[in-house]
């Protein structure tokens, strides 16, 4: 899929292995202290390379301004409803774009989830586990890096773009760790390197003997952590051309919409087509305990129009099929408007979209009450909607990965896979 | 206040120590922890490594007492010393070193309001850490500085106290969390929303203690130094309302009021608010908020430090013992709970019982742990894991920002270049031309997740290998750069000058030959010695104190 020729591919594919031999030799069961092994494991949980682009709506959206709108109920707030592409089906007014893709969009009516706080929201949500005092449990965005992601490559293959939560890569290790762009969705301060070439490896050189001799002594993980982040830094600079958009970007404006929000979701775009398995796009401010309605018609044409256009863009360059795009905050907003025209946080039912990879489109599974207080059929948990992301991206929601010596399944035990949308 | 029972097994367990596990009833702590340490690899068919080289254990040394890695002179003096005792001696140095008192402050103050604290000044503490400084210096026992923490008197730019409250203000339930976790390693949060699923706690139980401090407010007493200054005021009346499981709760239902109750204890007996005395609906800016009738807070702090409370002692033992062994007896160190055992629990018995017998003297702990056989093992060899189960050996700890930035300082020689140039280092430490602190604290602030395990990733290379740290690398005279440019002796003995300077030891053979090879390849070496100097400083070696 992408076709970059590094500037010293053949030496830092060498350095790379050379740092993984000392691995080899400290290989324990512990922790992410076995990679040879867990990757031999992640070869056969994956069955092909599939992206993943969340797009995270930070705070909480609205169910009630978006797709389970309840029109005429004392819940059903002030925005009225339009037609879609989906008969049948309609959605806010705020949304006129994507009411237009609604055949693309499997939309989830019943969410019911167990943290109605934002931390421990933002990191079930992001991580499919309540947090635990004495486990580490990695985002979804690791274990897409590991499952789906290209081993040996110069770009991360888990970025964030202007996101939330901070569980990282959890046992999975620094490996996964998540690689923060600027807000705009350029590289970080620091990440060029200034150097000739010729004095880079000759830098280079002379640390690589002084890291070799410290690792023949010393096996622990810690050390080894700050070997491969050396050279993961270090091959970035290969890929600095993949982070200059600016080009892009011109062409695709009017297609995103002219909106900071747009670009990151164009860059997310980009980094998928670079061969980035997974990238996080955040868009903040729906935590609308007052003025609920003006909070969410300020936010929802941006998303709106971004989100419409990276669906066609995707589609168009035929990479839609292996891209599953989630659409999702933290919590739901009450059905109850308070003396603030506000909504409060909400995680009795509520909803969140897919699109893409994996899942059929054109759906809308399980359904609220009349007022949207409960679910009335088909709820569906958080272990539930990671285990159907999972399964989508053709992970097995049951593979187990090591907290010492614990094994963790991708999605918490008892889940149930949704198969009513998967394609 | 904690009733005979409590009393009753602290003795039985003491006496069955004794008795039990040591030979001598005087035999000093560090025998204690040797012995403990020594069964319990024993007991699992773990063996240690050896003894920590005399360089290793230098730095580390340094790095845990004082905060930054030893200068050249220092590093040489240590290492050529032949004196059998020079451990202990340099231990004893380093305690009495006026920068003890403020690293430990560093690393208390990043306990009590980690990076990123919630506003209202205490982005700005220098009093609270300048104070705290001051009691690690004098040697303060623990209960009397914690239980000023705790009373909060005075103002937030004179004494620094009460600065710790400041950061909840408005958050009762989220003190009561914090002063739970930090001063008696209890988590008190499931309880919040539901009786703790499987601890003994209830929510009645976190409203009780949530009581305490739930009639505590931040007061604005205007500008003190030019800085914004708080005081805590308590309010005569008001309590906490308990609606009964989060689950169950119904919007408009009002809640029964919860009586302070003590944590695993009786309820707090306090006087009835005679008539007449009625709180102000705030308190007035700009001064001092007038003490209340009771202080429900006093009782409190009180109660929280009493050497009698069964969490307390142990709590702080089980703290500094993790803060200098990596990964405490129970670890997380602040989750002493029933579901998450000690490994050694006859060690952490020891030394709860041995700190209250020695009026919580914190230098006299540090002393004993430090001088202990497995404080001292070598970083080489043994298991992958950064903090070994059993202490095996030692720890692998990354540096915190603070200690990073101070030793780049040391091991560029960057302060003795700006002497040699008639240039005065900045007063304050953390203040380095050229470096800017914020971008230190960004890359290498929180080095560590939630638990304390290592997370650095690549963004902190970034800098490293493209970032300031190489204008800390001065070629002007004075610096090590230029010493070692400017030096007449063979590459190899200024080789050996940049490995005692940058890792406090001498290189082996290999390095030396590699790194004269390095230095000597051209007529103009001024780069390779910059290259030399930024690898030993970027090294894995350097990042961590092993």
């Amino acid at each position: 899929m992408w076709n970059i020729c590094p500037r010293h591919e053949h030496l830092s594919r060498r350095a790379l292995l050379k740092g993984s031999l000392f691995t080899a030799g400290g290989a324990s069961i512990s922790n992410w202290g076995s990679l040879f092994q867990s990757d031999l494991a992640a070869a056969e949980v994956s069955k092909k390379k599939k992206h993943c682009i969340l797009i995270w709506l930070n705070g909480g959206c609205s169910q009630f301004e978006t797709f389970d709108m309840k029109i005429g109920r004392p819940t059903g707030g002030l925005y009225r409803d339009i037609s879609t592409n989906l008969p049948g089906t309609r959605v806010c007014e705020l949304m006129p774009n994507i009411a237009q893709r609604m055949d693309k969009l499997t939309v989830i009516r019943s969410m019911r989830t167990s943290q109605i706080d934002h931390p421990g929201g933002i990191y079930l949500m992001h991580t499919g586990y309540p947090r635990a005092a004495n486990v580490r449990f990695p985002e979804m965005g690791a274990i897409i890096a590991k499952y789906c992601g290209e081993q040996d490559t110069d770009l991360p293959n888990f970025i964030k773009i202007s996101s939330q939560g901070n569980a990282g890569a959890g046992f999975l290790g620094p490996k996964y760790h998540p690689f923060n762009l600027d807000r705009d969705g350029r590289l970080p301060t620091f990440s060029t390197s200034n150097l000739d070439e010729k004095i880079e490896m000759r830098r280079h050189g002379l640390r690589d003997f002084v890291e070799s001799q410290f690792a023949e002594k010393h096996p622990a993980d810690p050390a080894r952590m700050h070997r491969e982040a050396y050279q993961r830094a270090r091959r970035l600079n290969n890929v600095q051309e993949k982070f200059k958009v600016d080009a892009e970007w011109e062409k695709s404006r009017e297609r995103y919409g002219d909106t900071k929000f747009g670009r990151r979701l164009m860059m997310a775009r980009c980094m998928v087509e670079a061969g980035v398995s997974f990238v996080e796009v955040g868009q903040s401010g729906y935590d609308t305990h007052a003025d609920n309605f003006t909070g969410h018609k300020a936010l929802l044409p941006t998303m709106d129009r971004a989100w419409s256009g990276l669906l066609d863009d995707l589609e168009e360059r035929g990479i839609l099929d292996d891209t599953l795009v989630v659409w999702m905050g933290e919590i739901g907003r009450t059905p109850r408007i308070n003396n603030r025209s506000g909504r409060d946080h909400y995680v009795r039912s509520w909803s969140t979209a897919l699109a893409g990879g994996g899942v059929k489109g054109g759906l809308v599974y399980g359904e609220s009450d009349k007022d949207g207080v409960d679910v009335k059929d088909n709820p569906v948990t958080e272990g539930d909607f990671f285990a159907t992301i999972y399964s989508a991206l053709g992970l097995d929601p049951e593979a187990e990965n090591f907290s010492g010596v614990r094994p963790i399944p991708l999605a918490p035990f008892g889940h149930n896979v949704v198969k009513d949308i998967l394609a | 206040m904690f009733g005979t029972n409590t009393r009753a097994v602290v003795a039985v367990s003491l006496s069955f120590f004794f008795v039990g596990s040591c030979s001598t009833t005087f035999a000093e702590l560090r025998d204690i922890i040797d012995k403990q340490i020594e069964s319990g690899w024993q007991a699992n068919s773990v063996k240690p490594v050896e003894r920590s080289t005399d360089g290793e254990f230098l730095r580390r040394v340094y790095l845990d007492l004082v905060g930054r890695t030893p200068s050249y002179e220092q590093a040489v003096q240590f290492l050529d010393d032949k004196d059998p005792n020079k451990r202990t001696k340099l231990i004893d140095e380093l305690l009495a070193d006026i920068r003890f008192g403020q690293h430990q402050s560093d690393i208390w103050d990043m306990i009590y309001f980690g990076r990123n604290p919630p506003g209202y000044g205490t982005d700005k503490r220098k009093g609270f850490q300048d104070w705290l400084a001051g009691h690690f210096n004098k040697n303060t026992p623990y209960n009397q500085w914690t239980e000023d923490i705790l009373r909060a008197n005075g103002n937030t730019v004179e004494n620094g106290a009460p600065m710790f409250y400041v950061q909840y203000k408005g958050r009762p339930e989220d003190a009561t969390e914090a002063i739970t976790q930090k001063f008696l390693g209890i988590q008190l949060q499931c309880a919040r929303c539901h009786d703790h699923p499987f601890d003994d706690w209830t929510q009645k139980d976190f409203y009780g203690m949530a009581a305490f401090v739930a009639r505590l407010r931040v007061v604005d007493i205007g500008t003190k130094n030019k800085e914004k200054a708080y005081s805590i005021g308590e309010m005569n009346a008001g309590d906490v309302l308990f609606t009964g499981p989060a689950i169950e709760q119904v919007p408009g239902k009002k809640g029964e009021p919860v009586k302070p109750k003590y944590l695993g204890a009786e309820a707090l007996e306090e006087p009835a608010l005679p008539e007449g005395i009625e709180d102000p609906r705030n308190f007035p800016n700009g001064k001092e908020p007038p003490k209340p009738h009771f202080s429900r807070k006093d009782a409190f702090a009180a109660w929280v430090t009493d050497p009698e409370n069964p969490y307390f002692a142990k709590a702080v033992v089980n703290r500094v013992w993790g803060q200098f062994m990596g990964k405490g007896i129970v670890h997380p160190v602040d989750n002493l709970s029933p579901d998450n055992p000690a490994s050694h629990p006859e060690l952490l018995n020891a030394l709860t019982d041995e700190f209250v017998a020695h009026n919580f003297d914190m230098k006299w702990l540090m002393r004993e742990i430090v001088n202990s056989r497995a404080y001292q093992l070598s970083s080489a060899g043994g298991p992958a894991e950064a903090k070994p189960l059993w202490y095996e050996r030692a720890r692998y700890r990354p540096l915190s920002a603070e200690e990073l930035l101070e030793s780049w300082v040391v091991a560029t020689g960057y302060n003795e270049m700006l002497l040699a140039n008639g240039q005065k280092p900045e007063e304050s430490r953390l203040s380095v031309k050229g470096v800017t602190w914020d971008y230190v604290r960004r890359f290498f602030g929180r080095p560590n997740d939630g638990v304390g395990d290592f997370q650095g990733g690549l963004h902190e290379h970034l800098y490293l290998n493209n970032g300031q740290v190489h204008s800390l690398i001065s070629t002007r005279k004075g610096g090590l750069h230029f010493e070692l440019l400017n030096s007449e002796e063979p590459w190899e003995k200024r080789v050996e000058r940049l490995f005692v300077q940058v890792l406090s030891r001498r290189p082996t053979d290999t390095e030396t030959k590699r790194f004269t090879e390095h230095l000597s390849a051209e007529a103009d070496p001024r780069r390779q010695t910059s290259e030399a100097i930024w690898t030993l400083l970027t090294c894995s070696e350097f990042r961590f104190n092993n």
